[in-house]
């Protein structure tokens, strides 16, 4: 069992058991706590989404400019220029106006065949086999092999920059991050920029070092050369992980309702509703925290100044103010979308990539393997105070 | 206050009664008319509120901002009556407008 039933309500970010399924925890924080506050690792969080949506895109009161990461917040970690997603308005406005006109749905969907293609080669040599994991032979490729092309990373080293970004998340089970894994400086990059300012080319990198941007002081630049490896680092991670988690997740989730991963087999038209529905009941990303600048009353409390507030994006993705039978997995629902990707100007960039990736995927997928059972036992979660999802995710074909 | 006709890509209808200063969007969403995602929750920066206006009332919503222009080009089947939702402020002038949604947000 890992939800308490009885005594106030407990939750931290860290605890193994509470990890494994923290939903029965999130829907006692919705009706008992709303506004809850947990003493031992000092932080705020709400659950509700009606809070969420409200709150979330405040960047007044809740502010990134010290990381989105409870433990880096707290520690006050240095946020170098060019880290655009640890940044408020107006400089948070400046950079995001560069990579916001790329990430697009027109431009991410121009990707699709490319997409299909490398998923072919990642599934084609599999068809046969008796068992697959979506992890270990989709998930942890697809992501970074497309951000890599994206970017103009060649393939070979694609790998290497994933492997290094995981284990800059990844936590101890049951201990908090520490400062030193804010790795941002991009480091493993120099290389690539150095050789594209020299040899330009259509990609993403070369994108970077050329676009113009007007700061907040009013002047119009270039990116340096430190702000574009940093945002190529902030790219290369944010792409590779949640998405490959978002594969796992579908593995889960499509393994343990077959009926619906039959209609969807059969039907095409379900494909873009099931990927919505996989991110609304398991977002890759289930809390995000904030820096709570000013005093803010929610709830009739005081949240003071100083603060660390979470925002408990999975709990809001199944509140039962908004969603009819929100725990259940259904692709047919027809509830308003859900926050997985967040709100306001900090709004999850890779949106329309992740959307494509997923699509794509679960499409060549269902081509080769309509049917699988999940092995359970074989499958290993991981989960931290930002990311939740599977390390692998075997399953039985068939 | 300001009654606007919401048309989803299948025909279905809302009319709505929408309090002014409110968005497009947000009306749609607080609605439940199926058509838009809205991710970023009104930021102009998601490109997933696209809607086409009724042409009519062009001159009377405000204009386009700088990066409102640009993601205009990246939406699905954009159209010269293309706007997103989430940067029309519904005011008593606009009583009367019909929004269509598109096919696709994505």
């Amino acid at each position: 069992m890992s939800a308490q039933t009885d005594g106030p309500v407990y939750w931290d970010p860290y605890r193994p058991d509470l990890g494994k399924d923290p939903y029965p925890t999130f829907k006692r924080m919705r009706n008992e706590a709303p506004l809850y506050f947990n003493e031992e690792y000092n932080f705020y969080a709400l659950s509700k989404f009606a809070d969420i949506d409200k709150h979330f895109g405040n960047t007044e009161i809740f502010s990134s400019a010290r990381s989105d990461i409870m433990e880096f917040i707290r520690e006050d970690i240095d946020v170098p220029p060019g880290m655009f997603i640890w940044h408020d308005p107006p400089m948070h406005t400046a950079y995001r106006s560069i990579v916001t006109r790329v990430f697009t749905p027109k431009r991410m969907n121009a990707l699709e065949q490319q997409i299909r293609d490398f998923c072919a080669k990642c599934l084609d040599p599999l068809v046969g086999k008796d068992k697959i994991d979506f992890i270990s032979d989709l998930g942890d490729h697809l992501p970074g092999g497309v951000i890599g092309m994206l970017l103009g990373i060649p393939e070979q080293d694609q790998q290497a920059v994933r492997e290094r970004i995981e284990s800059s998340l990844r936590t101890e089970e049951g201990k908090p991050m520490t400062a030193e894994q804010a790795s941002y400086t991009g480091e493993g990059f120099e290389d690539y920029i150095d050789w594209r300012m020299q040899n330009p080319s259509d990609d993403l990198m070369t994108e970077l070092l050329n676009a113009e941007f007007t700061d907040p002081e009013g002047v119009k630049r270039k990116l340096t050369r430190d702000e574009v490896l940093i945002f190529v680092n902030v790219i290369a991670g944010a792409g590779n992980e949640t998405t490959a988690k978002l594969i796992g997740w579908m593995g889960k989730l499509l393994g343990e309702n077959p009926e619906q991963r039959r209609q969807i087999a059969a039907d095409p038209k379900l494909i873009n509703p099931a990927i919505e529905e996989i991110l609304r009941m398991e977002p890759p990303g289930p809390s995000v925290a904030r820096h709570v600048t000013q005093d803010v009353e929610i709830h009739g409390q005081v949240v003071p100044a100083g603060s660390v507030m979470l925002f408990l994006l999975a709990s809001a993705n199944r509140d039962e103010d908004r969603y009819t039978n929100g725990e259940q997995f259904d692709i047919h629902r027809k509830d308003p979308p859900h926050i997985t990707f967040g709100r306001g100007v900090h709004a999850c960039l890779g949106a329309a990539l992740a959307r494509v990736e997923g699509r794509v995927a679960l499409e060549e997928i269902l081509k080769r393997f309509p049917d699988w059972t999940v092995d359970l036992e074989n499958a290993k979660l991981s989960s931290s105070s930002s990311t939740r999802g599977w390390d692998n995710m075997p399953v039985i074909i068939g | 206050m300001a009654q606007i006709t919401f048309i989803e890509f299948d025909g279905t209808e809302h009319v709505l009664d929408i309090d002014n200063g409110t968005s497009i969007m947000q009306a749609a969403i607080d609605h439940n008319v199926r058509g838009i995602m809205a991710d970023c929750g009104g930021a102009c920066s998601c490109a997933t509120c696209h809607v086409y206006i009724d042409p009519q009332f062009a001159d009377k919503l405000s204009d386009k901002s700088e990066m409102e222009d640009i993601l205009l080009e990246e939406v699905c089947e954009p159209a010269e009556t293309s706007r997103l939702s989430c940067q029309i402020s519904v005011s008593d002038e606009l009583d009367g407008m019909v929004v269509r949604m598109p096919e696709r947000q994505i």
